[in-house]
């Protein structure tokens, strides 16, 4: 009996320890953030461009890093939204019970599972293609080379949408199921076509799932590297027409490589070519924060639903 | 796939038996419909493609070693020699066993804190805690699994490298291994610690999905039978959520062996073959797994031979991803079947 309640115990004990060291590992990573990188980050870090440099003075902030970042997940979002939309209305009102749905449903599981560094690796096989040199630059100058550069803000997005898609199929498929069927007869019986039903009626009650999915989408976005790294390059700086800021130079910034923050960190990491980790720290505090925010609003969605729906 | 047919877009109106008017909203649907199918249909050959690109680079490397790529490890060597080699007489074969190996130890390491740490995290969460603490713990497992890959490497670079290098080595240990590899801390031990903690919040919140979807009458059976509630938990609750337990745990090792930048950052980045002849050191081998092997040799993506090599290591995660993919997916389809029998 005493062995039975040992063993029980035991268990328990084993279970909260466990779920106390999730715990403590989620605020000792944000803490040990704070305590290392809060020095770092001040007004003027925001606001100037990086410098590469051995000198721990001197060597700017992240200005650039975090436009890049939000070029890319802008970019990545603009081309993943109407792309899952479109999939996720076409798994949940049109599709039929068929082969050809199954392998669409197949191909979007066996996608999710692939490695953000193995789509990056697909896209050095696929923009270094000079037909596609338009999205970035081509190599000039080396001879008998024809080939794309491959690496650009506009790939990095493309990139980074594939890498999204099928997650944010996924939860827009779940929010399109989840608005009620009378809806769509309601639409349907008043004379609307299938169309109008859809774009009116269905996407608009479905657009809290829609947004948590563009939430979802760029937190997966702002936080990877495999993706940046291969495809938009290992230069902290922009390397298009300066300034990169000027609206003129639009282009040319986004067919041009920059960094992103989870380049920056990397880079300043002592993994990387910088070695200055209290920038790598700062940087990392201002990447979790903008996390946190996101997670914040995503979660606000969600507890608003929840009190409409009551 | 839908069809237009012509009654649907031309139909004579009930009116005139010769005229014949244009029924414009309805071509307008069935345009609408198309443009929707061709997008959803990229995604799907998205993948297709992926697997032909990835395919056709590391094809030289395939055709030059043939088995050779997944049964020898001499890859350090070998990119060596290949970056210096003549461009018109390029060196194909490349032997990743010890990518592999490297791959397959960090996850399984990682698999096997995390899956038993996330299930009783889980259980934590779903029957043990209720109000404040409950909501203080979804909170950090929605926090940890958004925090990104990058800033668990940082981490683990700051914290557990030095605590490996201070606790677990000393100089005369160095000197021993000196003629394997160098003892720095950098080692498979750190990768699997801070996989574990990267890959415990998909175990987390794929039990809890699983535990959560145990019927009540399950716990009430048990619970009238005079069972305690602990025992109720262990004996019935999980059992009966294994297949959900399972999809999240083979989930989580598609992700482990898919990490790049983290393990790329503490894992050692340089190609030993593990050996269990070391005993205790065997952990503390500097390893490098296929995906980090991508990240770290890319500065010299631009020899043909060795960009071929990095593709090769794409095809063997690209296999083993998508293998597990399918397999989380049969493990799926066979709980829902299950649940509907119910």
């Amino acid at each position: 009996m005493i062995k039975i309640k040992i063993r029980d115990a035991s268990q328990q004990l084993f279970a909260w320890v466990s779920a106390l060291i999730t715990l403590a590992a989620c605020f000792g990573i944000i803490l040990f953030l704070l305590v290392k990188g809060h020095g770092a980050v001040t007004l003027e870090f925001l606001l100037t461009d990086p410098n590469p440099t051995f000198q721990a003075e001197g060597a700017g902030g992240i200005l650039a890093p975090m436009a890049g970042t939000f070029i890319v997940t802008l970019t990545g979002v603009v081309i993943a939204l109407p792309w899952a939309i479109a999939t996720a209305t076409y798994l949940s009102e049109y599709a039929k019970k068929n082969l050809a749905t199954a392998y669409l449903k197949l191909a979007i599981d066996v996608l999710s599972g692939v490695p953000t560094i193995v789509i990056a690796i697909f896209g050095v096989a696929l923009f270094t293609n000079p037909t596609l040199g338009f999205l970035s630059s081509m190599i000039e100058g080396v001879e008998g080379v024809n080939k794309a550069f491959g690496k650009s803000f506009l790939v990095c997005g493309i990139g980074m949408a594939i890498m999204v898609l099928p997650y944010m199929i996924k939860t827009c498929e779940e929010a399109i199921k989840a608005v009620p069927n009378a809806f769509r007869e309601a639409s349907l019986a008043l004379g609307a076509s299938k169309k109008i039903t859809i774009t009116d009626v269905v996407l608009p009650s479905a657009r809290r799932g829609i947004i948590t999915a563009i939430i979802l989408g760029m937190g997966r976005i702002i936080g990877d590297t495999a993706i940046v790294w291969l495809l938009l390059g290992g230069s902290i700086r922009m390397t298009g027409q300066q300034p990169w800021w000027h609206l003129s130079n639009w282009l040319s910034t986004l067919q041009n490589t920059g960094s992103t923050l989870t380049t920056y960190i990397f880079l300043n990491s002592p993994a990387g070519e910088g070695n200055k980790p209290e920038l790598a720290f700062a940087a990392s505090l201002v990447l979790v924060v903008i996390i946190v925010f996101l997670n914040a609003a995503a979660g606000l969605i969600g507890f608003m639903g929840k009190v409409k729906e009551e | 796939m839908a069809k237009i047919f012509f009654e649907d877009v031309v139909k004579p109106t009930v009116f005139s038996k010769t005229k014949i008017s244009f029924n414009l909203s309805a071509l307008y649907d069935k345009l609408w419909e198309y443009a929707i199918f061709s997008l959803a249909a990229t995604g799907a050959i998205i993948i297709v493609l992926i697997f032909v690109f990835i395919f056709m680079k590391a094809w030289p490397v395939f055709q030059a070693s043939g088995l050779k790529v997944i049964t020898t490890s001499n890859f350090e060597e070998q990119i060596r020699h290949a970056y210096f080699a003549p461009l018109d007489e390029q060196l194909w074969e490349f032997g990743l066993l010890s990518l592999i190996v490297g791959s397959l130890t960090t996850a399984l390491g990682a698999l096997f804190i995390a899956v038993p740490a996330g299930v009783g995290t889980a259980v934590i969460i779903c029957e043990m805690s209720s109000g404040l603490l409950k909501r203080f713990l979804e909170a950090a497992t929605r926090l940890l699994a958004a925090i990104p890959s990058v800033i668990y490497g940082l981490v683990g670079l700051m914290v557990v490298i030095p605590l490996i290098s201070d606790r677990l080595l000393n100089v005369e240990l160095q000197i021993k291994y000196l003629e394997y590899f160098q003892l720095n801390g950098y080692s498979m031990l750190a990768g699997i610690i801070v996989l574990s903690f990267m890959i415990v919040p998909l175990v987390i919140a794929l039990s809890v999905d699983a535990i959560n979807a145990v019927p009540r009458k399950y716990r009430e059976a048990s619970l009238a039978l005079g069972i305690t509630k602990w025992r109720t938990i262990i004996k019935v609750v999980i059992p009966a959520a294994k297949s959900g337990i399972l999809a999240g745990v083979i989930l989580a090792a598609g992700r482990g062996i898919g990490e790049a930048i983290a393990l790329s950052m503490v894992s050692g980045a340089s190609a030993n073959m593990p050996s269990l002849r070391h005993g205790f050191v065997f952990f503390l081998t500097p390893v490098l797994p296929l995906a980090s092997a991508i990240i770290n040799k890319s500065q010299a993506i631009s020899v043909p031979s060795i960009e071929a090599a990095l593709f090769s290591c794409g095809v063997i995660l690209l296999v083993i991803c998508a293998f597990l993919s399918i397999s989380t997916r049969i493990v799926e389809s066979a709980v829902r079947r299950r649940q509907g029998l119910d």
